[in-house]
């Protein structure tokens, strides 16, 4: 009892100090709910969306009113269909500068929430992939002190790579070096409990794909590596016993903050 | 006038579809599109953070659809068993049916006499080509011609004793004093005090008046669905088989039949005649605050203690222009015009909270500020009273049209009367409301494709009431202007609905019957007569010794020496012993005096103008019949031509004067002989009917669905000519 007491004595000051994850994604989603809202309030033509959603409310009413009348059924489910497609079309462009900063603001999250840092002493891999097949035996690997191989590298033509099994014994934020066709290149290595901005995977191009799921620089347009990627475990957020991703928590209770901000400062989402 | 009509309605004129194209154009520049191109490409990460916006929109959208799906779903589901069911219990409502569909269009007040002139002279052609392939005829009346009595008459099918309307007020045999005769309206008899609190317990009970049923209850019984728009005395609105808007007799949210408001800074202590309120607005460093009054607070210890709304008028600088802030609302208005419907809430507390729609119209910025506000109407997207069937009907219509009157008499009569509006200002609000009707019967239509559709417009009859001064020559309401300056308002008024009539004609075939009707004619209201005066002057009625006149609702008659009064627009009440509670009449005696009162009465000379004022006195046992006859007055006077009860009698008042010009914008009238002021009646199919009335309405449309005509009906059903 005095260990269950003393938890939730640590995670309710771990919330208070947004030291937890619950913390931010709580706080968060309050914030960007509230901006959300009061900027697609600025970006929309507010008189239109209420028309517009007034018009679909009429038209659920009608099938309501006259669902003896099939004719006039089927035409109202004809105008919903064109009242949503007008309403989507309203709700476009706030929904565009809604998006945009959020998507961006979501990723950088996500580098902190999405995966949890390798702990101590608990075996990860680390990937490395080539653009072509030929140098798979020449590539050689760079560990720092605190980072230890446990297993001969796995190697897999098939998908030109190779697979390392490591282990940190040690908290910290470490690089380790690949060397393929006489060329370095670093991955940074993230041990430890707390939390950490982390990357997953480094890559060579792919300025989408780097934009959205990698938080290290590019690997040189030169380099013979593909990309390097650790297998961070997925980090899932307690909330009442049921641990679940950041981002439906996030969804979830930024959609609920927003329908709250958009009533308390009438807005027509 | 033309001007200003289009002028004042402003945007709201305008279709919210127009205005829902006009906000959806042009908006999404190249490098949006550009954007969101991106977007729809990026990497699955992208589409999975789309956040709150998105995730509302989307959900807005497809909340929509889901539940058309659910519903869909649902009656596609339950269509078969819901149609064998209907079947079984029905036997095919409309296997005996002459037409698929009936089309009653009531324009209240609409006068055969000028109906017939107008199209003579070429004005109406519409109606014309009714005229010409139809019926147009003379439509008699109700006794006395009143609207809610003859549109109680037109629903029911039975005279006014058997629905128990026989004027807009009834009285109270126990006071004297008046009271609605369509509905009451109780608020909950159970509160709890808790601090300043009065909470109330239990419903509002509100209890329709008019009694019989009407002919729509008849039709949905045998499976015939109908649409029923702003037919009087539909208030509180009744079940049945098909979707009903209220119309006259609906009280506004301060629960009086229209009271509206004049904001002003000019100081006056004079108080409203009729139907309105000054409310005095503060300048304060260039802004001026004001309030409108609402109802009284549900949550209040005392009674009559008033819910406000504030509002702001910013005046702009050297423009006839200001800017309002109601609530969370904000608009700007030029002097002259008038905003769309606002939005006025009424919070009580405790989330106690009322309901309301206003129009504010800007008169003047300079040197004084003044601003009317329309009479509060009971939010129709947010009903506090029941003010149609089913309830989601008037939401439904607010939702597709945007708010819209719901005040029974909505075009504010009172306030041109009182000159707080001019006649543009009058105007553009009556057409303002009429436009709205327009809309939702042609919606109506459009929902309708078998049945009956019946709206009634009350355009006809408001407009005639303040612009008949314009129509004749010498009215003393307007003797001020030369005759041939009088603008043409009712010749555009029935070309206006004659043109409404050539639409609805667009949107029918010859499986619809096309009815017109009206329920009374009209006249010049040019001379008043205070009928409670001749009773005093001729013994009839007593004042309290040392008075020669009496202020409103009898307030110095001596009861223990009275033996026939007036109240309302045609009935004239005897004091019975009894009945009344200070009676002195012998219930032997009533009779006779009935008689006498009759005899003296009927062909009353003006001796001013040596025109006959009363040209019938109607004794009630003779024209009614049926269980609510007690209700009735005991004599139904009929003025002349030109005649009408004048405004204090109409209030129980006593005054020095019998007969007195009428120089109010209200000038014509119909409330007079119902023999001098029959309705009109055109139909699209030939009817042979000799002398057609009103009550026949009802037994007609039975009829023509084939259905069985109850016994207790006084009309009869008219005979079709040849189905074309």
């Amino acid at each position: 009892m005095a260990i269950a007491g003393q938890a939730a004595a640590i995670a309710a000051f771990q919330f208070l100090m947004l030291t937890s994850p619950l913390a931010i994604v709580v706080v968060l989603s309050l914030v960007v709910g509230l901006l959300m809202v009061v900027l697609f309030g600025y970006a929309s033509d507010q008189k239109a969306i209420g028309i517009a959603k007034d018009q679909l409310k009429a038209h659920l009413l009608a099938v309501r009113l006259y669902r003896d009348q099939i004719p006039v059924v089927m035409g109202s489910y004809g105008k919903i269909l064109r009242g949503t497609g007008r309403y989507l079309k309203l709700a476009f462009k706030p929904l565009l500068y809604v998006i945009i900063p959020i998507t961006l603001l979501i990723v950088q999250i996500d580098r902190y929430l999405g995966q949890t840092p390798i702990p101590v002493n608990a075996p990860f891999l680390l990937t490395v992939q080539l653009n072509g097949g030929d140098g798979l035996d020449d590539v050689t690997l760079d560990l720092p002190p605190e980072i230890a191989m446990t297993a001969p590298p796995v190697h897999i033509p098939a998908a030109n790579e190779i697979v390392w099994r490591l282990v940190g014994s040690k908290e910290g934020q470490y690089h380790v070096k690949i060397v393929a066709a006489g060329q370095n290149a670093a991955k940074s290595v993230c041990v430890g409990s707390d939390l950490a901005r982390i990357s997953t995977v480094r890559l060579r191009g792919h300025f989408w794909a780097r934009m959205f799921s990698s938080a290290e620089s590019a690997l040189p347009e030169t380099s013979p590596i593909e990309s390097i990627s650790i297998n961070y475990p997925d980090r899932n957020v307690e909330i009442a016993g049921y641990g679940m991703n950041w981002i439906w928590l996030f969804f979830i209770l930024s959609m609920i903050a927003g329908f709250i901000f958009k009533e308390l400062l009438g807005i027509q989402i | 006038m033309k001007r200003l009509c289009g002028g004042a309605r402003g945007g709201r004129g305008r279709s919210p579809l127009h205005e829902l194209r006009s906000a959806g154009t042009g908006r999404s520049p190249v490098t949006t599109r550009v954007l969101l191109i991106a977007l729809i490409f990026l990497p699955a990460l992208a589409h999975a953070y789309a956040g709150p916006g998105a995730g509302f929109a989307v959900l807005s959208s497809f909340w929509a659809i889901f539940v058309a799906f659910l519903y869909s779903f649902y009656a596609l589901m339950t269509w078969p068993f819901r149609q064998l069911f209907r079947f079984i219990r029905r036997r095919n409502a409309y296997g005996k049916a002459t037409f698929e569909r009936a089309v009653i269009l009531g324009f209240d007040g609409m006068d055969p006499e000028l109906a017939d002139r107008f199209m003579n002279e070429g004005r109406l052609p519409n109606l014309a080509k009714l005229r010409d392939k139809g019926t147009f005829s003379k439509l008699r009346t109700t006794f006395p011609p009143i609207s809610p009595v003859a549109w109680s008459t037109f629903m029911t099918g039975v005279n006014p004793g058997k629905h128990n309307i026989y004027d807009f007020l009834a009285r109270d045999t126990s006071n004297y004093l008046p009271f609605l005769s369509s509905a009451e309206i109780k608020g909950p008899k159970r509160h709890i005090k808790i601090g300043k609190y009065s909470i109330p317990f239990g419903k509002t009970e509100i209890k329709g008046m008019r009694k019989g049923t009407p002919f729509w209850h008849w039709l949905g019984k045998a499976g015939i669905f109908s649409s029923v728009i702003r037919v009087p005395v539909t208030f509180p609105p009744e079940k049945f088989q098909g979707v009903l808007l209220s119309g006259m007799c609906v009280p506004d949210l301060k629960g009086s039949q229209g009271t509206f408001c004049l904001c002003t800074t000019r100081a006056s202590s004079d108080k409203f005649r009729e139907g309105g309120v000054r409310v005095p607005i503060e300048r304060n460093n260039g802004v001026c605050r004001s309030y409108i009054p609402g109802p009284d607070s549900p949550l209040a210890e005392k009674a009559g203690t008033e819910l406000r709304v504030n509002f702001e008028i910013r005046p702009e600088p050297g423009a006839q222009a200001a800017r309002f802030a109601v609530g969370s609302e904000k608009f700007a208005l030029k002097v002259g015009e008038y905003s769309e419907w606002i939005p006025a809430e009424f919070k009580a507390g405790l989330g106690f909270t009322a309901h309301g729609i206003c129009r504010f119209y800007l008169k003047e910025l300079s040197p004084e500020v003044e601003v009317y506000v329309t009479p509060v109407n009971i939010d129709p997207g947010h009903p506090d009273l029941p003010i149609s069937h089913p309830v989601t009907y008037s939401i439904y219509l607010a939702k597709l049209f945007g708010p819209y009157a719901t005040l029974g008499l909505a075009e504010d009569t009172w306030a041109l009367n009182e000159h707080v509006l001019d006649d543009d200002a009058f105007l553009a609000q009556a057409y303002g409301n009429h436009e709205d009707r327009e809309r939702m019967l042609f919606d109506a239509l459009d929902k309708t494709k078998q049945g009956l559709c019946t709206c009634v417009f009350d355009t006809t009859d408001r407009v005639q009431h303040m612009f008949w001064r314009y129509l004749e020559e010498g009215h003393p309401a307007a003797r001020d202007v030369p005759h041939s300056q009088h603008p043409p308002v009712i010749q555009e008024l029935y070309e206006r609905m004659d043109r409404l009539i050539g639409r609805v004609m667009e949107k029918i075939d010859d499986d619809t019957l096309l009815m017109v009707i009206s329920d009374h004619g009209f006249k010049s209201f040019a001379r008043c007569m205070n009928l409670n005066a001749w009773l005093h002057q001729n013994g009839y009625l007593t004042l309290k010794d040392g008075k020669t006149e009496s202020g409103d609702w009898f307030e110095d008659v001596d009861w223990s020496r009275t033996r026939a009064y007036t109240m309302g627009l045609n009935g004239l009440y005897l004091n019975i012993r009894g009945r009344e509670k200070q009676g002195i009449v012998d219930p032997a005696e009533v009779e006779a005096l009935k008689a006498e009162l009759q005899q003296r009465l009927n062909g009353l000379v003006d001796p001013a103008s040596g025109a006959v004022g009363i040209t019938g006195v109607f004794i009630a046992d003779n024209v009614y019949r049926g269980p609510y006859t007690e209700n009735s007055p005991d004599l139904i006077v009929g003025y002349g031509a030109g005649y009408r009860a004048s405004w204090d009698s109409v209030m129980g008042k006593v005054t020095g004067q019998v007969f007195e010009d009428n120089i109010k914008a209200w000038s014509g009238d119909h409330c007079i002989d119902p023999r001098l002021v029959p309705g009109v009646l055109f139909s699209s199919h030939k009817f042979i009917a000799e002398k057609p009335a009103i009550v026949d309405v009802a037994p007609t449309i039975l009829k023509l669905f084939g259905l069985a005509l109850p016994a207790h009906f006084d009309g009869k059903a008219w005979n079709l000519a040849a189905k074309a």
